[in-house]
Order: structure tokens, then sequence, then C-alpha cells
């Protein structure tokens, strides 16, 4: 049965949408999406995680922190259409300093946020987004990071691209970005690799229609081993991600 | 049960009437004449129970908190409210593990809420016993913690996986808590954890793996600069490699984002987390108050 979403919106989606959202999350945008590992590197040098764990972990990933980024890329875009009663710079900061408080590790924390920053500043680039300059002043002025899912729900709201769509393509970026990762810490190759991201589809799939339900106060995440892995990495003798 | 579903039915359990609705208020402050800290105000209302506040060697008032029921049954609301005056310096425990019981099967989540806040340069050691849920509870808790300038926190938690001496391992039915640490305003740390073992595998390499009880520590101190805790950081991580094994528990450290770091323990037996946290405080307290911590004297 195909799924529908809980909020349908009924909007057409332009060719010239389709195309800008599979820009927006192409692993080629130049925001440095391959230098983090979020705490996987770790687990697999300590031999925690194997390659034939991978498609059960990275389900696991979606239902906790794939969930979570996924209500938080989701208020950003509804921040950016004006669905919010606060002041734009506000809510934008406050939902950003949430986010961060939801990240206990630095290393998990410091990436989302490089990410985020350089996919915010690339993006203002590319056209006339007031909005998003004006995010990126007030996150500076107040000293305040920016989460890659916020700042992809920030940049796909302001282009008023479909909400649905930005939250499918930001989990599926994510998955693939992970999945990449995996490709360089684990012995995984190219077939399996591709095999084992097509078969994440679905749980992306519902993972975006569960967080069309959910607030960013009553969203939970508890993966607790990947908070230790992210931890820990700065402390491995040999990487190959930053932390 | 779908987890949003289940949200709003926990969200809906602490509403109607319950069966224990439990609440101790305590406020703490600074004595200026005799230099310790007091037991200011207390209202109780069974069965939490506090006896009376002990002074411990740095003049700090030490206070157990008693569930005299024993344990907690379905429907079951606690409210916990403390507030450690500008200067003060308290220390809570407990005086056993919170044991959530197997409810009836009508009977609504057991609940508790704690609200904290702690004043201007005071200390808040707040160090209970693990929470054991037995099979078939449900338990909901909310923990909301303020920091004014220059407070500081030690605030553990502990979750064992069941009555594990009896073999009963992820046998509860859900377990969900929430808590928001504020330093003047600003939230530092947030933790939103469901688990619905039986909905959603703990033994997932996403979670727990092959560890069973799982504790987070937060240390705080509002205004110490960001250099420092990065230090501290650094010098327990050192700590946890000299006593973690790999196979039976782990150690992780990290500084939050700004006036703290957390502390998240995964281990195979709970044993194995006291041991750590009791570690750690010591070490942390030692550097951030210069004198190591007064653990509460009881049998562990």
């Amino acid at each position: 049965m195909e799924p529908e979403f809980a909020v349908k919106t009924p909007q057409a989606f332009s060719h010239l949408d389709e195309l800008r959202l599979l820009h927006l999350a192409d692993s080629a945008l130049p925001i440095g999406g391959l230098a983090h590992s979020f705490g996987l590197e770790t687990l697999a040098s300590k031999e925690i995680l194997r390659t034939g764990d991978l498609p059960e972990f990275l389900r696991g990933y979606l239902e906790e922190a794939g969930m979570m980024e996924a209500v938080f890329c989701r208020e950003a875009s509804r921040l950016a259409r004006g669905e919010q009663e606060m002041s734009f710079t506000g809510r934008w900061v406050e939902i950003n300093n949430l986010l961060s408080a939801r990240k206990p590790a630095k290393e998990a924390r410091a990436g989302s946020a490089s990410l985020g920053l350089n996919f915010l500043a690339t993006v203002a680039g590319l056209g006339e987004f007031p909005l998003l300059r004006e995010a990126l002043r007030a996150s500076k002025q107040s000293a305040s990071l920016v989460h890659h899912s916020t700042a992809f729900g920030l940049a796909c709201g302001a282009m008023t691209l479909d909400e649905d769509r930005a939250v499918l393509a930001f989990l599926h970026q994510s998955m693939a970005s992970l999945v990449s990762a995996c490709q360089r810490i684990l012995p995984l190759g190219q077939t399996e690799a591709t095999r084992i991201l097509w078969n994440l589809k679905p749980p992306i799939v519902e993972t975006a229609e569960r967080s069309a339900a959910c607030t960013i106060d009553e969203v939970c995440c508890f993966a607790p081993l990947l908070d230790w892995g992210a931890m820990e990495h700065p402390a491995l003798s040999t990487r190959l991600f930053i932390s | 049960m779908d987890t949003m579903a289940g949200i709003a039915e926990t969200e809906r359990a602490i509403q109607p009437a319950a069966r224990v609705d439990a609440s101790l208020r305590l406020a703490f402050e600074f004595d200026h004449a005799s230099g310790r800290t007091v037991l200011a105000t207390s209202h109780q209302q069974p069965p939490l129970r506090v006896v009376r506040a002990f002074t411990l060697a740095d003049a700090a008032a030490l206070v157990h908190l008693h569930n005299v029921s024993g344990g907690l049954l379905g429907g079951d609301h606690l409210a916990l409210r403390v507030s450690a005056g500008a200067g003060a310096r308290v220390q809570l425990t407990t005086t056993g593990a919170m044991r959530i019981y197997h409810p009836r099967q009508e009977a609504a989540a057991t609940t508790q809420v704690t609200e904290i806040t702690v004043g201007e340069s005071a200390l808040l050691e707040y160090v209970p016993d693990p929470i054991i849920p037995f099979a078939g509870a449900r338990y909901l808790q909310r923990t909301s913690i303020q920091l004014a300038q220059g407070a500081g926190l030690f605030w553990w938690e502990i979750l064992a996986p069941g009555r594990e001496a009896r073999g009963e391992i992820f046998e509860y039915e859900c377990v969900e808590m929430r808590a928001d640490l504020t330093a003047m305003g600003r939230p530092i740390a947030a933790e939103r954890i469901r688990l619905e073992p039986r909905n959603r595998a703990l033994d997932s390499l996403a979670r727990l793996g092959p560890y069973r009880t799982w504790a987070a520590f937060y240390i705080c101190r509002t205004g110490v600069e960001a250099g420092a805790w990065i230090a501290l950081e650094n010098e327990l991580r050192e700590m946890a490699a000299s006593f973690a094994r790999a196979d039976e528990v782990r150690w992780g450290i990290s500084t939050l984002v700004a006036h703290g770091l957390v502390i998240r323990g995964a281990a195979k037996h709970g044993r194995d987390v006291l041991r750590g946290l009791h570690a750690f405080w010591s070490s942390a307290r030692l550097r951030l108050y210069n004198r190591e911590a007064v653990p509460p004297r009881k049998v562990y």
C-alpha cells in the first residue's frame, strides 16, 4: 500500500522545485558532508559495528536520531513559511538552541553545526533569499549554532518547497552520507552499499510520516551507543573523519 | 503502540486523580550565622518523606528522600520540588532504588515530576539510586532543573533493565524520561527518551547493544569557562579509560553547549555503573570545588 502523509500539501511541485530539492540534498553540495561519521567510526573501530549489522543499525538510527532530525527539519520549514507566532529570528535561534541541547555529544553537535552553517551560507548565496541571510545574521549575533536539519528545513521552506518532500530528501541524504561513511570504515562494497540504501527507503518514508505529527518538545531519541561513539571519537588514535 | 500515541496517553495519564498523589517541597537556605545550609521549608505529602537534614563535613545539608510505600504502583503520582537558595549546598539521595511495580491492566502510568532550582552560587548534588521498572511497568518522568549564575549541579540518573537477579530484563512496557536543564535561562541539555522494549529492541546497536543499564551524569557550574570544561572532559576520559572494561561497561564524556559536561554510561551490570559514577563525582568535585565529594553513607 502506498504510504500517506498525515499532512498533505496540495501545492504543485514544479519541475524546478524538484531539481532544486535534488540539488540541496546532493552529497556533492560543498558543505563538508563527507567529513563526519557522527560516531560510526568509533563503533566500527572498536568492532562493535560490523558490516552485517548495518541494515538493522541504520533502521534503528532512523527511528531515533533520524526521527528527531526530521521533526526539527519540519519545524524550521514551517518557521520559514510563517507558521509560527514568535518573531522569526527569536524562534530560529530557539529551535537551534533546543536541538543543541538535545545533542549530548560535542562531536555530533559540532558536526551538525558545521554542516548546517555551511549549508545555509551556501544556499543563501544562490539567489535572493533574505530570510536565510536573516537567519545567518541572527545565529551569528546570538552565538547560536545552526544545525543541518534546521538549515535544510528553513531553506526548503524559504523556497516554498513541499515540507514532506523536504523531510524525505533530508533523511535520504543523511542516510546516504552514513552509508558512504561506512564504505570508508568497513568492508562494504558499492553493490552492497547501494542495496542497503535502497532497502532503507521504506523506513525513511515511515520516519518522515511519523515526524509529521510530532513536535520538537515531544520527539524522543535514545541512541546511547551512538552517543558514546561520538564522545569517544576524539580519543581514537587514527581517524578518517573530523572530530 | 505508536510512539506519539504512547506519549499522548502518558500525558493524559498524568492528569486524572492519581492512586497515590504524593508531593515533597523542600527549600534549602544558607544560614549566614552558622555558615551551614539548613532545610528551611519542608512540605510533605506521604508516602514521600524526609526525616531530617544532616550537616556534612563541608557544611552542606544532606537529605534522604524516603518513599515509605516501598515502591510505586500504576497510577501513582509523585511531585518533588526542591530549591537551593543562594549560596546553599545540598546533597539529595534516596534510601533505595525506585521500584516501579507491575500495574493492574487498567491502571494509568506511574508518574514523577521533579522541579529543581539552584540559586546563585548554590550547589546541588542529586544522586539517587537506580530506577527499576518491573515487568509490565509503565513509568513517565519529567525533570526540570534551572541553574542561576554560579550555580553548581551534580546529578545522575540510572535506569536498570528490571530485576536483573531474577532474569527480568527489559520486560517493562514503557519508560519515558524527559529532562530539561537550563543555565541562566538557556537550555544546555535536554533528554527525551522513550523505551518500549516490545516495540523497539533495546539491544539494537543503535540503542544499548549488549548493555543493559543506562546512566546519565550531569556536572555543571555556570560561569566556568569553556576551556576548563574541555580540560575536565579530558581528565575524566582518561579516568574512564583506566577502569572501563569494554565488554562490561562503556563511558562517554562530552562537554555540553556551555557550563558543564555530561557522562553517559552503558553497562551490562548496574554495579559497574555506580562504581564509575562515584569516581567521576569525586574527581569532578575536586576540580570544580577543591573538595572531594562526600558520598552519602549507605550500602550500595
